[in-house]
């Protein structure tokens, strides 16, 4: 089953790692371009670090009516996000834990981790943590098909549902674009705006309540527990413009361990990340925010997109 | 493949069983006025009984082959009562040991608690007469018997449900069942005659074997299985009784009704409309698909808007037959299709999801039984902060409400996976504009297994968490060991079968092979994982994932320990907190009501009692409710005109006896002139 349990520990510590290192970084570097945008100066490019270590080092305040339930969120939160990491090829074209699951598991998992946070943000007791549960994971549900369907459309033409082979394939196959792709890709990137909480679906930097889906989930954490939220949720966006980049455009992607192969597929990847980030930035500052029930008519566009891309491939 | 021995307990196993219930039964009714060791001696009678059936069966699956035998042989007028056990039905009797047993267990401390000592008996007797009746349904090998045992079945869960029959509720819930059953049974005894006159016999392997049925005739029997079995299998639109009878009856009865009850439909469905009348037509599977999807969307979407914890779960049970249900129209359109192969992925997906729903619904009705004998009422708005008073009860609900949800690493995600895989390989394997029905499917699978996270977010959430909203749930107190444990066993065996989907699928190949027309999928890869079986389209090993977020999960934890934690009360905005500043479940599920608003048709009434002011009101009453929409457009506008067609046909009964005896002459002429001329 798995080639060599040593080896594959490693390399998987590794990515996991190297994914953690590098998502504070494109948090800081959207906030920073977005201040640009506003003719602000906006945070040193370190600051997504600073703050996790701040935080990291204050006491935990937990409420009294929380139990266990809220202490294991955040953790299993964040376990879920790192363990989704391994399943995503990043700078070479295979995963480490590839053989553990493709897409399905791949979305499974983060929708384990969501179902612990929206469950532990019931348990102190305030209205805000009800009603961020309550909002984020009805989003969640009405992106879930699209998602899948996105998904399924790359897969397909493909031919599998392992990211790993898929990835493979794509490299293999070279630059070849179908109109389908163009539509999938645009009912993903809806999807990944509306799964990392970012304008227009949810305001990341708001501080009234009421306008919170993603924020109000995680308003009681405090120290190193909402330290691991944000740091998962940093993951959790780079994971999903990873998936992006390396489903619909692997050029540059590594297929040998050579130091010119990884270096030239960093800087790839670094590139790639760097302009989908633009792309994310450029659409936070350009829309408003929409009204909470006018998200589910966004969320059927991109299942819409997904619909199409399907049929055009296969019809 | 293990030889199966015919002549050591396996061939007396299921005769057996029967017998020890019908003691059971008789030994419950005998010490009625003994509510103790009744309920004893009938939880350890029914424990005993469905453990030996279900090792039977496992004998069966591990041979692969049917056995044969008899129940009742009269030598001198001939009646006999044979059974069969095929690999097919001997999963469906592991199902139903799998969570018979720890359900008996269950009863003993339930029964005493929740049941007048009074109706102890009767509850006790009804319980094994409806597990032997639900074994006799899945062994029968013809007609008569068939029939026979599922009216009994009918029988006695109307009676187990009206076992309260002090409540209205709980009369109208057992009167509508009975109805809903009856028209069911109507239908199925209407196919097996048809099929039966055409064939020539009773018997099921002859029915089944029957060739040069028209089409329009095929067509009719499939409609008229579907209306039967899907009625019993709570398919929408023939699900109106099950959210009335799940929460009615007594905890462990309903956990039986939602975990073994519905499989009896399922077994039906797949027995006759799946697998006995020939290859099956496009627009069956087309048919079973639809409904397939349509159950499981509107299943889950009305549990969201439920407040009522058994309600909200027999909802779901009505969204997990849907996907058991879509699995199964699946297969069928490979079949139809020729994809044999392909059929089988899906087959076994669905005979998949039938071994996981029954043990975490089987769960989740157990932990809510609990939770309604502690609090005293169903209402979830009324619950809170159980957590710290039944800390095992919610931890058990929890690995359920995972389960479930879908989640990997739990037994609820194995099987969706591989009805995705279906899904998927189907779209691939088909052409022309039907293929599309596939990514919609599976659309649709996504949305519901999304909308059952949240729906159990809510119930666990609003239940075991934060503060408690009514006095009772202050005083909660945990359930006794013995009603503690088959909830670990189950919860166990929901994160067993998640972490090692293998073992089930491996024991589902000999059930695959059983059937006609499908043939057998490597999908299996070890005991811990699974793959789709055609090609290398996809594979999962639930495991590597658990090892990798486990390793996350500790080194985490470790990391970011403390000594000494500052516990604070929470932020209110300035107030004391109180339970009113929670949110309720109602709030929970209303963007979700407001975005489907369409299928819900909600409607509200505000009521604001003034005080001194109208700007200082007094109370508020707040009162909302959904439409009932296949009970007030489908089956109110049927009642009305069977009502009215009946009291049309009361004029026939004039009351004198001339006018009636004028009926048979008539009657009789006519007979004469229309049979006369025949020879």
């Amino acid at each position: 089953m798995i080639p060599d349990p040593l080896f594959t520990t490693a390399w998987a510590l590794l990515h996991a790692g190297g994914m953690l290192a590098a998502a504070p970084l494109l948090k800081t570097v959207i906030k920073k371009m977005k201040a640009r945008l506003q003719n602000r100066q906006g945070p040193p490019l370190l600051q997504g670090y600073y703050d996790l270590a701040k935080l990291l080092q204050k006491e935990p305040v937990r409420s009294e009516t929380a139990s266990w339930v809220f202490v294991a969120g955040p953790r299993v939160y964040f376990a879920a996000a790192v363990a989704a990491t391994t399943l995503v090829p990043v700078l070479f074209a295979s995963a480490p834990l590839e053989a553990a699951g493709g897409i399905l598991l791949l979305v499974g998992t983060l929708a384990l981790g969501r179902f612990a946070l929206a469950t532990a943000a019931l348990d102190t007791g305030s209205p805000f943590g009800g009603m961020g549960a309550s909002r984020d994971m009805t989003i969640a549900a009405l992106a879930e098909p699209a998602l899948m369907l996105g998904l399924f459309a790359s897969a397909l033409a493909a031919g599998t549902m392992n990211l790993g082979v898929l990835v493979r394939g794509l490299v293999e196959r070279g630059p070849a674009w179908h109109p389908s792709d163009l539509l999938a890709f645009a009912g993903l990137f809806v999807i990944v705006i509306a799964e990392t909480g970012r304008i227009p679906v949810d305001n990341p930097a708001t501080h009234l309540e009421l306008t919170m889906i993603h924020e109000a989930m995680v308003l009681e954490y405090s120290g190193p527990d909402l330290a691991l939220v944000e740091w998962a949720s940093a993951v959790k966006e780079l994971l999903y413009l990873t998936l992006l980049v390396n489903l619909f455009m692997p050029i540059g992607i590594a297929t040998s361990v050579e130091a010119g192969a990884v270096l030239t597929s960093l800087l790839a990847w670094g590139g790639k990340i760097f302009v989908l980030a633009v792309a994310v930035t450029v659409a936070e500052s350009t829309n408003a925010k929409l009204r909470l029930f006018r998200v589910p008519e966004l969320l059927s566009v991109s299942l819409g997109l997904a619909f199409l891309a399907l049929a055009i491939r296969f019809l | 493949m293990a030889q199966l021995n015919m002549t050591g307990w396996v061939a007396i196993g299921v005769p057996a069983a029967l017998t020890i219930r019908l003691i059971t039964v008789a030994a419950t009714a005998l010490l009625a006025g003994r509510p103790r060791p009744c309920r004893w001696i009938a939880s350890g009678g029914s424990a005993l009984a469905s453990a030996l059936s279900a090792m039977v069966a496992l004998q069966v699956i591990a041979a692969g082959r049917s056995i044969e035998g008899f129940l009742f042989l009269h030598g001198a007028s001939g009646i006999a009562f044979g059974y069969t056990v095929t690999p097919l039905s001997a999963w469906f009797l592991i199902v139903l040991g799998i969570v018979a047993v720890p359900v008996a267990l269950y009863s003993v401390p339930y029964l005493a608690h929740a049941v007048a000592p009074s109706r102890t008996a009767l509850a006790g007797a009804g319980f094994n007469v409806l597990l032997g009746s639900v074994e006799a349904v899945f062994v029968a090998n013809e007609a008569v018997a068939f029939l026979c045992a599922w009216e009994v079945m009918t029988l006695s869960t109307a009676a187990l449900v009206a076992l309260e029959h002090e409540q209205r509720s709980s009369r109208q819930a057992a009167y509508l069942y009975l109805v809903m059953s009856h028209v069911g049974a109507g239908c199925l005894l209407a196919a097996f005659l048809i099929l039966g006159s055409h064939a020539g016999s009773l018997s099921f392997p002859v029915m089944f074997a029957v060739t040069g049925l028209s089409g329009s005739l095929r067509d009719t029997l499939f409609v008229l299985f579907l209306v039967g079995f899907g009625v019993k299998a709570g398919l929408i639109p023939f699900h109106i009784w099950l959210p009335e009878a799940h929460p009615a009856a007594p905890t462990n009865v309903s956990t039986l009704m939602s975990a073994v009850l519905i499989t009896t439909g399922i077994y039906g469905l797949y027995r006759f409309c799946a697998f006995g009348l020939g290859v099956p037509d496009q627009a069956w599977a087309l048919g079973l698909m639809g409904l397939g999807m349509l159950s499981a969307l509107l299943g889950v979407l009305y549990a969201l808007a439920q407040t009522d914890l058994k309600r909200l779960l027999a909802y779901s049970t009505i969204e997990n037959s849907g996907i058991i249900v879509l699995g199964l129209g699946a297969g069928m359109m490979a079949r139809a299709h020729g994809h044999s192969t392909l059929a089988s992925v899906a087959v076994a997906a669905s005979l998949l999801h039938v071994l996981n729903h029954a043990v975490f619904k089987g769960l989740l009705f157990l932990g809510a039984g609990s939770v309604v004998m502690a609090n005293g009422t169903r209402n979830i708005e009324h619950y809170g902060g159980l957590l710290r008073r039944m800390p095992w009860t919610g931890l058990f609900f929890i690995a359920g409400a995972m389960a479930i949800s879908g989640l990997p690493l739990l037994n609820g995600f194995p099987s969706e996976w591989l009805t995705f895989q279906a899904l998927l390989m189907g779209f691939t394997s088909t052409a022309g504009v039907v293929r599309l029905n596939f990514p919609l499917a599976g659309a649709a699978l996504a949305l519901t297994t999304a909308l059952s996270a949240v729906c159990f977010v809510r119930a666990f959430g609003i239940t075991f968490l934060a503060l408690p909203r009514s006095p009772q749930a202050a005083r909660a107190h945990e359930s006794p060991l013995l009603m503690l444990l088959p909830q670990a066993w189950l919860a166990l065996l929901c994160v067993g079968l998640g972490l090692f989907p293998g073992v089930a699928l491996g024991a589902l190949e000999g059930v695959i092979a059983s059937l006609p027309g499908l043939q057998s999928a490597p999908m299996t890869a070890g005991p811990g994982g699974m793959s789709s079986g055609i090609g290398s389209f996809d594979a999962v090993i639930p495991g590597l994932l658990g090892v990798a977020a486990l390793t996350a999960f500790l080194a985490t934890f470790l990391a970011t320990r403390r000594g000494v934690v500052r516990r604070v009360s929470t932020w209110a905005c300035g107030g004391t907190l109180t339970p009113q500043t929670e949110y309720t479940a109602t709030a929970f599920s209303k963007p979700l009501l407001m975005i489907f608003t369409s299928i819900y048709r909600p409607r509200r009434e505000v009521d604001a009692l003034a005080g001194a002011s109208p700007y200082f009101p007094q109370e508020v009453r707040y009162r909302a409710e959904i439409e009932p929409t296949f009970e007030r457009y489908v089956y109110a506008p049927l009642v009305r005109l069977v009502l009215r067609a009946a009291s049309g046909m009361r004029v026939l009964q004039a009351g004198s006896l001339h006018t009636y005896l004028a009926y048979v002459l008539v009657l009789a002429v006519i007979l004469l002139m229309w049979l006369g001329g025949t020879p």
